[in-house]
């Protein structure tokens, strides 16, 4: 039991950072544990952390905590963890086919990095035609939006607070939109920046703490809400301290 | 339907199209993702002609969403969040929360305070359309459920 507990809780780990909800990672643990003969287990989850309890009818008890740092959305290896989660429900694996399997998962690829540019790109020029931007402020969305992607791969390289890559990103958006503006190509910085801001507001925060928060995990959805109301907050805060620095040269 | 408009549903699905990429939304269950999103937004065009309120066609528009991405996610046996967090992008109020900002740093309260709460009403009106769903689905699933047992 202690080598499968180990997986399970692996499972439930990379589900978490993959983008799981709290409830269904809770929900997860709790059907892989009952699937090996666990005669209860305690499951307590929030955003950064786990702590699993099982215990199993020869009255041997096991227990693990995990500490979660950094959580992403990864959907394709959540739909690899999601599937191996019910096979190991359905039909009882060994330890090692479970282990060969989470390995296969954890190797799935992500797109390369030219591929997410572009779609960096894509959504920043789409979302400024979208609230209204002509073709010239797509153009100049389009650019920001590369730009974006490098200053976040620089931010993740030097392991930099997610919330302050937002604040930075946000204040060179606008004032690369400034540049753009000043050079001719757009007459107000506005759709640029929104189309740019999209990338960077936290929707899928909100709705999935709102999520949670419903669902009656409310300390892990109260904490993803506060995460995405502090990092609209530092959006805010770096179009401030453009505003601050260059917002004379708006008029 | 004006051309304007269908130029939105266009882009909302590009929109979605590219950050199901960056969620690492692969084959199949990408172009679903991503006619999620175009979805939300056709509906949300689509509902305009019958009610004016934005907020109330955000929550409506967001129920219809939530619940095409549970049957998504039954059909193809895939967690429901991969059709939820691309399907409401075009929903998510980046214009209205920039220009929040913009009328917070201008000094004109009016506005601001009428942006801020417009944003807050979207948003509110966004979430709580997908918690309702959510809500409804796992209570109906806890009663098969149940039922199974006995």
């Amino acid at each position: 039991m202690r080598k499968i507990f180990n997986c399970i809780m692996d499972i439930g780990e990379q589900m978490l950072i993959c983008g799981a909800e709290v409830h269904r990672v809770e929900d997860s643990i709790n059907r892989m544990c009952a699937a090996f003969g666990a005669e209860r287990s305690d499951v307590f989850i929030i955003t950064s952390s786990m702590v699993v309890t099982v215990y199993m009818p020869d009255e041997s008890v096991y227990t693990q905590t995990r500490r979660i740092k950094g959580i992403g959305t990864d959907i394709e290896k959540l739909h690899g963890l999601n599937r191996l989660s019910r096979e190991i429900c359905s039909e009882k694996l060994t330890p090692e086919q479970i282990r060969s399997e989470f390995r296969e998962i954890l190797n799935l690829r992500s797109y390369p990095l030219w591929v997410e540019c572009i779609a960096y790109m894509a959504v920043a020029a789409a979302f400024a035609v979208f609230f209204g931007g002509g073709l010239s402020d797509a153009a100049v969305a389009l650019v920001i939006g590369c730009i974006v992607r490098f200053i976040v791969l620089i931010a993740d390289k030097a392991s930099m607070n997610k919330i302050f890559t937002k604040f930075l990103c946000s204040f060179a958006v606008s004032s690369l939109a400034l540049v753009g503006m000043k050079l001719g190509f757009i007459d107000s910085i506005d759709k640029a920046v929104i189309g740019n801001i999209m990338l960077l507001i936290p929707g899928v925060g909100l709705t999935n703490g709102l999520r949670d928060l419903f669902a009656g995990d409310s300390i892990a959805g109260l904490l993803r809400l506060i995460e995405a109301v502090l990092t609209a907050l530092a959006i805010a805060a770096g179009y401030f301290l453009f505003v601050v620095t260059m917002g004379g040269a708006l008029k | 339907m004006t051309l304007t408009e269908f130029i939105q549903i266009i882009m909302g699905f590009i929109g979605s199209l590219g950050f199901a990429i960056l969620f690492n939304i692969r084959g199949k269950r990408l172009l679903f993702a991503s006619l999620g999103g175009l979805l939300s937004w056709l509906l949300f065009v689509l509902l305009g002609n019958f009610l004016a309120d934005e907020a109330l066609r955000y929550f409506i528009v967001a129920m219809i969403i939530s619940a095409y991405a549970e049957v998504m996610a039954r059909i193809l046996k895939t967690p429901t969040t991969t059709f939820i967090a691309t399907s409401i992008i075009p929903l998510v109020p980046g214009s209205a929360l920039y220009y929040t900002m913009a009328h917070a740093f201008e000094g004109d309260a009016e506005n601001f305070i009428a942006k801020a709460i417009y944003t807050l009403q979207l948003s509110c009106a966004l979430a709580l359309g997908v918690v309702v769903v959510t809500a409804f689905t796992r209570l109906v699933y806890r009663l098969k459920e149940k039922r199974g047992h006995h």
